[in-house]
Protein backbone atom coordinates (compact mmCIF):
# COMPACT_ATOMS: atom_id res chain seq x y z
CA UNK A 1 0.00 0.00 0.00
CA UNK A 2 1.27 3.41 -0.98
CA UNK A 3 -0.88 5.35 1.79
CA UNK A 4 0.87 8.77 2.17
CA UNK A 5 -1.53 10.42 4.75
CA UNK A 6 -4.32 9.28 6.90
CA UNK A 7 -6.95 12.21 8.25
CA UNK A 8 -9.24 12.43 10.99
CA UNK A 9 -12.34 14.36 9.75
CA UNK A 10 -13.97 16.55 12.19
CA UNK A 11 -17.33 16.62 10.07
CA UNK A 12 -18.53 15.97 6.52
CA UNK A 13 -17.98 18.83 4.81
CA UNK A 14 -14.09 18.52 5.78
CA UNK A 15 -14.19 14.59 4.57
CA UNK A 16 -15.58 15.85 1.31
CA UNK A 17 -13.49 18.62 0.94
CA UNK A 18 -10.67 15.80 1.48
CA UNK A 19 -11.91 13.33 -0.49
CA UNK A 20 -12.63 15.82 -3.33
CA UNK A 21 -8.87 17.41 -3.17
CA UNK A 22 -7.91 13.49 -4.10
CA UNK A 23 -9.21 13.73 -7.24
CA UNK A 24 -9.73 9.78 -7.20
CA UNK A 25 -6.62 8.95 -4.89
CA UNK A 26 -8.25 9.69 -1.62
CA UNK A 27 -10.67 6.98 0.47
CA UNK A 28 -13.29 7.57 3.50
CA UNK A 29 -12.86 4.79 6.00
CA UNK A 30 -15.21 4.17 8.45
CA UNK A 31 -15.05 0.67 10.36
CA UNK A 32 -12.06 0.43 7.85
CA UNK A 33 -12.79 -3.50 7.26
CA UNK A 34 -13.49 -3.58 3.65
CA UNK A 35 -10.91 -0.60 2.63
CA UNK A 36 -8.15 -2.83 4.88
CA UNK A 37 -8.86 -5.70 2.37
CA UNK A 38 -8.83 -4.81 -0.69
CA UNK A 39 -7.20 -1.00 -0.71
CA UNK A 40 -6.95 0.19 -4.70
CA UNK A 41 -2.85 0.64 -5.46
CA UNK A 42 -4.07 4.25 -6.61
CA UNK A 43 -5.03 5.48 -2.98
CA UNK A 44 -2.82 7.97 -0.92
CA UNK A 45 -5.03 9.42 1.50
CA UNK A 46 -7.29 7.79 3.39
CA UNK A 47 -10.13 9.99 5.44
CA UNK A 48 -11.04 8.76 8.80
CA UNK A 49 -14.84 9.58 9.10
CA UNK A 50 -15.79 8.08 12.36
CA UNK A 51 -15.14 11.52 14.10
CA UNK A 52 -17.12 13.50 11.53
CA UNK A 53 -20.27 13.13 13.95
CA UNK A 54 -22.21 10.39 11.57
CA UNK A 55 -23.23 8.00 14.32
CA UNK A 56 -26.30 8.99 15.49
CA UNK A 57 -29.09 6.96 15.90
CA UNK A 58 -32.44 8.44 16.18
CA UNK A 59 -36.44 7.93 15.72
CA UNK A 60 -38.57 10.51 13.72
CA UNK A 61 -41.89 9.70 14.25
CA UNK A 62 -42.17 6.01 13.79
CA UNK A 63 -39.24 6.54 11.60
CA UNK A 64 -35.37 5.21 11.90
CA UNK A 65 -32.41 7.31 11.24
CA UNK A 66 -28.98 5.58 11.14
CA UNK A 67 -26.15 7.73 10.62
CA UNK A 68 -23.76 6.07 8.18
CA UNK A 69 -20.84 5.89 11.03
CA UNK A 70 -22.96 3.74 13.52
CA UNK A 71 -21.21 0.51 14.04
CA UNK A 72 -23.05 -2.68 13.72
CA UNK A 73 -22.77 -3.59 16.94
CA UNK A 74 -24.03 0.04 18.21
CA UNK A 75 -27.43 -0.88 16.01
CA UNK A 76 -27.93 -4.24 17.37
CA UNK A 77 -27.94 -2.67 20.64
CA UNK A 78 -29.33 0.41 20.29
CA UNK A 79 -33.23 1.00 22.13
CA UNK A 80 -34.11 2.88 19.55
CA UNK A 81 -33.09 0.21 17.07
CA UNK A 82 -35.10 -2.57 19.48
CA UNK A 83 -38.23 -0.36 19.52
CA UNK A 84 -38.40 -0.19 15.37
CA UNK A 85 -40.03 -2.43 13.53
CA UNK A 86 -40.35 -4.88 16.73
CA UNK A 87 -36.25 -5.10 16.77
CA UNK A 88 -36.17 -6.28 12.99
CA UNK A 89 -33.11 -4.87 12.02
CA UNK A 90 -31.05 -5.37 15.55
CA UNK A 91 -32.25 -9.48 14.77
CA UNK A 92 -30.42 -8.74 11.44
CA UNK A 93 -27.66 -7.50 13.01
CA UNK A 94 -27.42 -10.51 14.77
CA UNK A 95 -26.98 -12.22 11.67
CA UNK A 96 -23.63 -10.58 10.46
CA UNK A 97 -20.12 -11.79 11.15
CA UNK A 98 -18.94 -11.31 14.79
CA UNK A 99 -19.15 -9.04 17.77
CA UNK A 100 -15.30 -7.97 17.03
CA UNK A 101 -16.21 -7.47 13.30
CA UNK A 102 -19.33 -5.66 14.13
CA UNK A 103 -17.67 -3.16 16.71
CA UNK A 104 -16.05 -2.21 13.83
CA UNK A 105 -18.03 -2.28 10.96
CA UNK A 106 -20.37 0.50 10.08
CA UNK A 107 -23.65 0.45 8.24
CA UNK A 108 -22.36 3.10 5.80
CA UNK A 109 -20.10 0.92 4.81
CA UNK A 110 -22.09 -1.68 4.59
CA UNK A 111 -24.04 0.30 2.26
CA UNK A 112 -21.19 1.40 0.58
CA UNK A 113 -19.50 -2.07 -0.32
CA UNK A 114 -22.59 -3.51 -0.95
CA UNK A 115 -21.40 -7.47 -1.23
CA UNK A 116 -23.95 -9.57 -2.99
CA UNK A 117 -23.30 -12.16 -0.39
CA UNK A 118 -24.09 -9.66 2.35
CA UNK A 119 -27.30 -9.45 5.00
CA UNK A 120 -27.76 -6.13 5.21
CA UNK A 121 -28.04 -4.98 1.34
CA UNK A 122 -31.12 -7.45 1.76
CA UNK A 123 -32.71 -6.10 4.91
CA UNK A 124 -32.31 -2.65 3.66
CA UNK A 125 -33.89 -3.12 0.37
CA UNK A 126 -36.63 -5.01 1.92
CA UNK A 127 -37.49 -2.42 4.39
CA UNK A 128 -37.70 0.77 1.80
CA UNK A 129 -34.81 1.90 3.34
CA UNK A 130 -33.49 5.53 1.71
CA UNK A 131 -29.59 6.84 1.34
CA UNK A 132 -28.69 10.25 1.95
CA UNK A 133 -24.98 11.38 0.96
CA UNK A 134 -23.58 14.76 0.22
CA UNK A 135 -21.51 15.58 -2.73
CA UNK A 136 -20.23 18.74 -4.30
CA UNK A 137 -23.11 20.59 -4.97
CA UNK A 138 -26.06 19.57 -2.64
CA UNK A 139 -27.63 16.83 -0.50
CA UNK A 140 -28.99 13.80 -2.49
CA UNK A 141 -31.38 10.69 -1.38
CA UNK A 142 -32.52 7.80 -3.10
CA UNK A 143 -33.64 4.59 -1.50
CA UNK A 144 -30.88 1.67 -1.54
CA UNK A 145 -32.59 -0.28 -4.13
CA UNK A 146 -32.24 2.56 -6.90
CA UNK A 147 -28.84 3.24 -5.57
CA UNK A 148 -28.17 0.45 -6.98
CA UNK A 149 -29.41 0.05 -9.99
CA UNK A 150 -27.43 3.48 -10.56
CA UNK A 151 -23.45 3.39 -10.91
CA UNK A 152 -23.04 3.77 -6.86
CA UNK A 153 -19.67 3.34 -6.73
CA UNK A 154 -18.60 6.04 -8.74
CA UNK A 155 -21.44 8.51 -6.66
CA UNK A 156 -19.13 7.63 -3.77
CA UNK A 157 -15.91 8.27 -4.82
CA UNK A 158 -17.22 11.77 -4.80
CA UNK A 159 -19.89 11.87 -2.06
CA UNK A 160 -20.65 11.09 1.61
CA UNK A 161 -23.20 8.91 2.94
CA UNK A 162 -24.29 10.73 5.66
CA UNK A 163 -27.31 8.74 6.71
CA UNK A 164 -29.99 5.92 6.14
CA UNK A 165 -33.47 6.61 6.43
CA UNK A 166 -35.66 3.82 7.55
CA UNK A 167 -39.57 4.10 6.77
CA UNK A 168 -42.38 3.42 9.46
CA UNK A 169 -44.29 -0.05 8.08
CA UNK A 170 -47.59 -0.75 9.86
CA UNK A 171 -46.80 -4.31 10.06
CA UNK A 172 -43.95 -6.65 10.45
CA UNK A 173 -40.77 -8.04 8.60
CA UNK A 174 -38.84 -11.10 9.75
CA UNK A 175 -35.30 -12.14 8.16
CA UNK A 176 -33.79 -15.38 7.45
CA UNK A 177 -30.12 -17.03 6.34
CA UNK A 178 -28.52 -20.16 5.10
CA UNK A 179 -25.10 -20.19 6.25
CA UNK A 180 -22.52 -23.14 7.06
CA UNK A 181 -22.45 -21.74 10.54
CA UNK A 182 -23.29 -19.07 12.92
CA UNK A 183 -19.78 -16.61 11.83
CA UNK A 184 -20.16 -17.52 7.86
CA UNK A 185 -21.64 -15.85 5.58
CA UNK A 186 -25.00 -16.10 3.71
CA UNK A 187 -25.62 -19.07 1.05
CA UNK A 188 -28.80 -17.34 0.65
CA UNK A 189 -30.73 -14.89 2.67
CA UNK A 190 -34.32 -13.54 2.78
CA UNK A 191 -36.03 -10.76 4.00
CA UNK A 192 -40.40 -10.44 4.00
CA UNK A 193 -42.66 -7.53 5.09
CA UNK A 194 -45.98 -8.26 5.12
CA UNK A 195 -49.16 -5.54 7.13
CA UNK A 196 -53.01 -6.28 7.24
CA UNK A 197 -56.04 -4.63 6.38
CA UNK A 198 -58.87 -4.39 8.21
CA UNK A 199 -60.31 -7.06 6.77
CA UNK A 200 -57.39 -9.14 7.45
CA UNK A 201 -56.23 -9.38 4.29
CA UNK A 202 -52.74 -8.66 3.36
CA UNK A 203 -52.68 -4.80 2.52
CA UNK A 204 -49.07 -4.51 1.28
CA UNK A 205 -46.37 -6.91 1.06
CA UNK A 206 -42.73 -6.98 0.92
CA UNK A 207 -40.19 -9.46 -0.15
CA UNK A 208 -36.20 -9.17 -1.06
CA UNK A 209 -33.74 -12.31 -1.70
CA UNK A 210 -30.04 -12.00 -1.73
CA UNK A 211 -26.88 -13.84 -1.64
CA UNK A 212 -28.47 -15.76 -4.71
CA UNK A 213 -25.23 -15.24 -5.08
CA UNK A 214 -25.87 -11.91 -6.88
CA UNK A 215 -26.94 -8.81 -4.50
CA UNK A 216 -30.49 -8.57 -3.16
CA UNK A 217 -33.49 -8.30 -5.06
CA UNK A 218 -37.00 -7.40 -4.56
CA UNK A 219 -39.59 -9.47 -5.76
CA UNK A 220 -42.28 -7.60 -6.97
CA UNK A 221 -44.14 -10.65 -8.59
CA UNK A 222 -44.10 -12.73 -5.35
CA UNK A 223 -45.27 -9.07 -3.37
CA UNK A 224 -48.32 -9.00 -5.74
CA UNK A 225 -49.33 -12.59 -5.35
CA UNK A 226 -49.42 -11.85 -1.29
CA UNK A 227 -51.17 -8.71 -1.70
CA UNK A 228 -54.86 -8.73 -1.20
CA UNK A 229 -54.60 -12.50 0.03
CA UNK A 230 -55.85 -14.02 3.45
CA UNK A 231 -52.86 -15.33 5.45
CA UNK A 232 -52.00 -18.84 5.74
CA UNK A 233 -49.21 -21.99 5.60
CA UNK A 234 -51.23 -22.69 1.94
CA UNK A 235 -50.07 -19.08 0.77
CA UNK A 236 -46.43 -18.87 2.54
CA UNK A 237 -45.80 -22.17 0.83
CA UNK A 238 -46.75 -20.49 -3.06
CA UNK A 239 -45.31 -17.53 -2.02
CA UNK A 240 -42.27 -19.77 -1.60
CA UNK A 241 -42.32 -21.63 -4.73
CA UNK A 242 -42.95 -18.20 -6.72
CA UNK A 243 -40.01 -17.01 -5.38
CA UNK A 244 -37.90 -19.57 -6.43
CA UNK A 245 -39.07 -19.16 -9.44
CA UNK A 246 -38.52 -15.42 -10.11
CA UNK A 247 -34.94 -15.03 -8.19
CA UNK A 248 -32.33 -14.72 -10.21
CA UNK A 249 -29.77 -17.65 -8.78
CA UNK A 250 -26.31 -18.49 -9.43
CA UNK A 251 -23.64 -20.66 -8.80
CA UNK A 252 -20.51 -19.91 -6.52
CA UNK A 253 -18.09 -21.83 -4.44
CA UNK A 254 -20.24 -21.83 -1.63
CA UNK A 255 -23.28 -23.19 -3.32
CA UNK A 256 -25.22 -24.21 -7.01
CA UNK A 257 -27.71 -22.55 -8.28
CA UNK A 258 -30.17 -25.94 -8.17
CA UNK A 259 -29.71 -25.88 -4.70
CA UNK A 260 -30.28 -21.97 -3.91
CA UNK A 261 -33.74 -22.53 -5.95
CA UNK A 262 -34.07 -25.69 -4.07
CA UNK A 263 -34.07 -23.72 -0.60
CA UNK A 264 -35.11 -20.15 -1.31
CA UNK A 265 -39.20 -21.66 -0.48
CA UNK A 266 -38.38 -22.81 2.91
CA UNK A 267 -36.60 -19.08 3.79
CA UNK A 268 -39.24 -17.46 2.49
CA UNK A 269 -41.68 -19.61 3.51
CA UNK A 270 -39.93 -19.57 7.17
CA UNK A 271 -39.59 -15.32 7.19
CA UNK A 272 -43.54 -14.83 5.70
CA UNK A 273 -44.65 -17.29 8.59
CA UNK A 274 -42.58 -15.41 11.20
CA UNK A 275 -43.96 -12.21 9.87
CA UNK A 276 -47.17 -13.17 9.32
CA UNK A 277 -47.47 -14.58 13.21
CA UNK A 278 -45.85 -11.04 14.38
CA UNK A 279 -48.44 -8.76 12.92
CA UNK A 280 -51.42 -11.11 13.77
CA UNK A 281 -50.14 -11.38 16.94
CA UNK A 282 -50.64 -7.47 17.02
CA UNK A 283 -54.20 -7.54 16.14
CA UNK B 1 5.22 8.49 8.88
CA UNK B 2 3.03 9.84 11.41
CA UNK B 3 2.90 9.77 15.31
CA UNK B 4 0.24 8.62 17.19
CA UNK B 5 -0.61 8.89 21.38
CA UNK B 6 -2.41 6.02 23.47
CA UNK B 7 -2.45 3.77 26.22
CA UNK B 8 -1.45 0.14 25.63
CA UNK B 9 -2.02 -2.31 28.45
CA UNK B 10 -2.24 0.96 30.78
CA UNK B 11 0.49 2.68 29.27
CA UNK B 12 1.31 5.31 27.35
CA UNK B 13 2.50 5.48 24.23
CA UNK B 14 3.82 7.56 22.12
CA UNK B 15 5.10 6.12 18.40
CA UNK B 16 5.59 6.63 14.72
CA UNK B 17 2.94 4.40 12.12
CA UNK B 18 2.82 4.05 8.79
CA UNK B 19 -0.12 6.02 7.68
CA UNK B 20 -2.07 2.98 5.95
CA UNK B 21 -0.51 0.38 8.41
CA UNK B 22 -2.44 -2.60 10.19
CA UNK B 23 -2.79 -2.79 14.32
CA UNK B 24 -1.75 -5.90 13.89
CA UNK B 25 1.44 -5.07 13.07
CA UNK B 26 2.03 -1.92 14.62
CA UNK B 27 1.50 -3.97 18.12
CA UNK B 28 3.83 -6.77 17.01
CA UNK B 29 5.70 -4.43 16.56
CA UNK B 30 6.07 -3.01 19.81
CA UNK B 31 6.07 -6.64 21.16
CA UNK B 32 2.93 -7.56 21.85
CA UNK B 33 3.30 -11.03 20.21
CA UNK B 34 0.60 -12.60 21.69
CA UNK B 35 -1.49 -10.89 19.07
CA UNK B 36 -1.82 -13.64 15.81
CA UNK B 37 -1.83 -13.13 11.74
CA UNK B 38 -4.39 -16.31 11.30
CA UNK B 39 -5.84 -14.69 8.01
CA UNK B 40 -5.87 -11.25 7.79
CA UNK B 41 -9.33 -11.25 6.39
CA UNK B 42 -11.25 -11.36 9.57
CA UNK B 43 -12.47 -14.61 9.67
CA UNK B 44 -10.43 -16.33 12.21
CA UNK B 45 -10.50 -14.17 15.42
CA UNK B 46 -6.37 -14.74 16.58
CA UNK B 47 -5.50 -11.14 16.16
CA UNK B 48 -8.28 -9.77 18.32
CA UNK B 49 -7.44 -7.25 20.81
CA UNK B 50 -9.68 -5.00 23.37
CA UNK B 51 -10.36 -1.51 22.05
CA UNK B 52 -11.50 0.60 24.62
CA UNK B 53 -12.82 -2.84 26.23
CA UNK B 54 -14.54 -4.10 23.29
CA UNK B 55 -13.08 -6.85 21.36
CA UNK B 56 -12.17 -5.85 17.33
CA UNK B 57 -9.95 -7.50 14.71
CA UNK B 58 -6.37 -5.87 14.87
CA UNK B 59 -5.93 -7.16 11.44
CA UNK B 60 -8.75 -5.11 9.73
CA UNK B 61 -8.11 -2.24 12.08
CA UNK B 62 -5.82 0.84 10.74
CA UNK B 63 -3.10 1.09 13.43
CA UNK B 64 -4.45 5.15 12.83
CA UNK B 65 -7.62 4.29 14.67
CA UNK B 66 -5.64 3.34 18.17
CA UNK B 67 -4.93 7.21 18.32
CA UNK B 68 -6.19 8.67 21.46
CA UNK B 69 -7.78 5.02 22.79
CA UNK B 70 -6.91 2.47 25.37
CA UNK B 71 -5.57 -1.18 23.58
CA UNK B 72 -5.29 -4.17 25.41
CA UNK B 73 -3.66 -7.25 24.70
CA UNK B 74 -3.37 -10.61 26.32
CA UNK B 75 0.24 -9.18 27.97
CA UNK B 76 -2.23 -6.48 29.67
CA UNK B 77 -3.85 -9.45 31.46
CA UNK B 78 -1.46 -11.66 32.70
CA UNK B 79 2.12 -12.70 32.55
CA UNK B 80 3.78 -16.07 33.17
CA UNK B 81 4.86 -15.18 36.48
CA UNK B 82 1.27 -13.48 37.35
CA UNK B 83 -1.09 -15.10 34.72
CA UNK B 84 -4.67 -13.94 35.06
CA UNK B 85 -7.42 -16.33 36.21
CA UNK B 86 -8.70 -16.61 32.49
CA UNK B 87 -5.10 -18.17 31.48
CA UNK B 88 -4.74 -20.06 34.90
CA UNK B 89 -8.76 -21.55 33.89
CA UNK B 90 -7.35 -22.73 30.32
CA UNK B 91 -4.36 -24.44 31.60
CA UNK B 92 -6.24 -26.04 34.39
CA UNK B 93 -8.82 -27.33 31.62
CA UNK B 94 -6.57 -28.28 29.39
CA UNK B 95 -8.29 -25.35 26.38
CA UNK B 96 -4.85 -24.93 24.39
CA UNK B 97 -2.63 -27.00 22.70
CA UNK B 98 -0.87 -25.17 19.99
CA UNK B 99 -1.93 -22.54 21.85
CA UNK B 100 -2.66 -19.42 18.51
CA UNK B 101 -5.90 -18.82 19.02
CA UNK B 102 -5.58 -18.95 23.14
CA UNK B 103 -4.95 -15.07 23.10
CA UNK B 104 -8.02 -13.98 21.05
CA UNK B 105 -9.90 -16.82 23.27
CA UNK B 106 -9.28 -15.42 26.23
CA UNK B 107 -9.56 -11.59 25.19
CA UNK B 108 -13.15 -12.35 24.01
CA UNK B 109 -14.29 -14.70 27.00
CA UNK B 110 -12.69 -11.79 29.34
CA UNK B 111 -14.89 -9.26 27.48
CA UNK B 112 -17.79 -11.73 28.02
CA UNK B 113 -17.06 -11.96 31.84
CA UNK B 114 -16.45 -8.28 32.27
CA UNK B 115 -20.66 -8.14 31.75
CA UNK B 116 -21.59 -11.11 32.42
CA UNK B 117 -20.03 -12.82 35.28
CA UNK B 118 -22.44 -15.78 34.52
CA UNK B 119 -23.03 -16.99 31.32
CA UNK B 120 -24.71 -19.80 30.33
CA UNK B 121 -22.46 -22.74 27.84
CA UNK B 122 -24.44 -21.01 24.91
CA UNK B 123 -23.36 -17.80 25.86
CA UNK B 124 -19.90 -18.93 26.01
CA UNK B 125 -20.19 -20.77 22.96
CA UNK B 126 -21.78 -17.39 21.47
CA UNK B 127 -18.65 -15.20 22.58
CA UNK B 128 -16.08 -17.58 21.12
CA UNK B 129 -18.32 -18.20 17.63
CA UNK B 130 -15.78 -15.96 16.16
CA UNK B 131 -13.05 -16.94 17.20
CA UNK B 132 -11.39 -20.57 15.19
CA UNK B 133 -9.57 -23.23 17.16
CA UNK B 134 -8.27 -25.39 15.25
CA UNK B 135 -6.90 -27.94 17.72
CA UNK B 136 -9.60 -27.96 20.75
CA UNK B 137 -12.58 -28.86 19.66
CA UNK B 138 -13.73 -25.68 21.65
CA UNK B 139 -15.77 -27.61 24.74
CA UNK B 140 -12.13 -27.31 26.58
CA UNK B 141 -12.23 -24.01 25.72
CA UNK B 142 -16.07 -23.32 26.63
CA UNK B 143 -15.20 -25.49 30.15
CA UNK B 144 -12.33 -22.88 31.02
CA UNK B 145 -14.27 -19.90 30.65
CA UNK B 146 -16.90 -21.14 32.69
CA UNK B 147 -14.49 -22.15 35.20
CA UNK B 148 -13.01 -18.78 35.54
CA UNK B 149 -16.88 -17.24 35.40
CA UNK B 150 -17.34 -19.52 38.45
CA UNK B 151 -13.96 -18.19 40.15
CA UNK B 152 -14.85 -15.00 39.13
CA UNK B 153 -18.31 -15.06 41.63
CA UNK B 154 -16.59 -16.77 43.78
CA UNK B 155 -13.62 -13.40 44.13
CA UNK B 156 -11.00 -15.38 43.45
CA UNK B 157 -9.94 -12.88 40.68
CA UNK B 158 -7.39 -11.45 43.04
CA UNK B 159 -7.24 -7.96 41.06
CA UNK B 160 -9.51 -6.63 38.62
CA UNK B 161 -7.03 -5.95 35.62
C1 LIG C 1 -15.02 -11.16 7.90
C2 LIG C 1 -16.24 -10.42 7.43
C3 LIG C 1 -17.48 -11.01 7.61
C4 LIG C 1 -18.64 -10.36 7.18
N1 LIG C 1 -19.83 -10.95 7.38
C5 LIG C 1 -20.98 -10.32 6.98
C6 LIG C 1 -22.25 -10.92 7.15
O1 LIG C 1 -22.37 -12.02 7.70
N2 LIG C 1 -23.34 -10.24 6.71
C7 LIG C 1 -23.25 -9.00 6.13
O2 LIG C 1 -24.27 -8.43 5.77
N3 LIG C 1 -22.06 -8.42 5.97
C8 LIG C 1 -20.93 -9.04 6.36
N4 LIG C 1 -19.72 -8.43 6.18
C9 LIG C 1 -19.68 -7.15 5.47
C10 LIG C 1 -19.65 -6.00 6.45
O3 LIG C 1 -20.96 -5.65 6.85
C11 LIG C 1 -19.00 -4.81 5.77
O4 LIG C 1 -17.73 -5.24 5.36
C12 LIG C 1 -18.83 -3.64 6.72
O5 LIG C 1 -20.09 -3.22 7.20
C13 LIG C 1 -18.10 -2.50 6.06
O6 LIG C 1 -18.15 -1.41 6.95
P1 LIG C 1 -16.87 -0.51 7.26
O7 LIG C 1 -17.36 0.62 8.07
O8 LIG C 1 -15.77 -1.32 7.84
O9 LIG C 1 -16.51 -0.08 5.78
P2 LIG C 1 -15.16 0.56 5.24
O10 LIG C 1 -14.18 -0.50 4.98
O11 LIG C 1 -14.74 1.70 6.09
O12 LIG C 1 -15.72 1.15 3.87
C14 LIG C 1 -16.22 0.31 2.85
C15 LIG C 1 -16.32 1.11 1.55
O13 LIG C 1 -17.28 2.13 1.68
C16 LIG C 1 -16.70 3.42 1.57
N5 LIG C 1 -17.38 4.19 2.61
C17 LIG C 1 -17.47 3.89 3.93
N6 LIG C 1 -18.26 4.79 4.57
C18 LIG C 1 -18.67 5.66 3.62
C19 LIG C 1 -19.52 6.81 3.66
N7 LIG C 1 -20.11 7.22 4.79
N8 LIG C 1 -19.73 7.49 2.50
C20 LIG C 1 -19.16 7.07 1.34
N9 LIG C 1 -18.36 5.99 1.25
C21 LIG C 1 -18.12 5.30 2.38
C22 LIG C 1 -15.23 3.22 1.77
O14 LIG C 1 -14.47 4.19 1.10
C23 LIG C 1 -15.04 1.85 1.17
O15 LIG C 1 -15.02 1.90 -0.22
C24 LIG C 1 -18.54 -9.07 6.59
C25 LIG C 1 -17.29 -8.47 6.43
C26 LIG C 1 -16.14 -9.13 6.84
C27 LIG C 1 -14.83 -8.44 6.68
S1 LIG D 1 -5.90 -12.58 11.51
FE1 LIG D 1 -7.46 -11.16 11.99
S2 LIG D 1 -9.24 -12.34 11.95
FE2 LIG D 1 -7.71 -13.75 11.27
S1 LIG E 1 -5.20 -24.47 20.41
FE1 LIG E 1 -4.47 -24.59 18.39
S2 LIG E 1 -5.83 -23.31 17.32
FE2 LIG E 1 -6.72 -23.40 19.25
Amino acid sequence: MAIKRYHYARDVEEALSLLLAYEGRGALVAGGVDVARGLPGEIEGLIDITAAGLSGISREGGRLVVGATATLEGIRTSREVKAYMGGFLSEVMGHVATLSLRNMATLGGAVVSAHPWADIPTALIALGAEAVWRNEERTERAPVEELYARPFRAIFRRAVLTEIRLPAWDGAFAFEKLSRNAGDIALVNCACGLGLDAEGKIAWARVAVGATPYRAERLVAVEELLAGEVPSEALWEEAGHRAAAEARVGDDMRASAEWRRAVIPVIVRRALERAGRAVMGDR
Amino acid sequence: MMKIYFELNGEPVYTEIKPGEMLLDLLRRLGMKSVKEGCRTGECGACTVLLDGKPIRSCLTFAAKAKGHRITTLEGLGTPEDPHPLQEAFLEAGAVQCGFCTPGMILVAYHLLSHNPDPSPDEVRAAISGNLCRCTGYVKIVDAVLTAARWKREGKWRKER
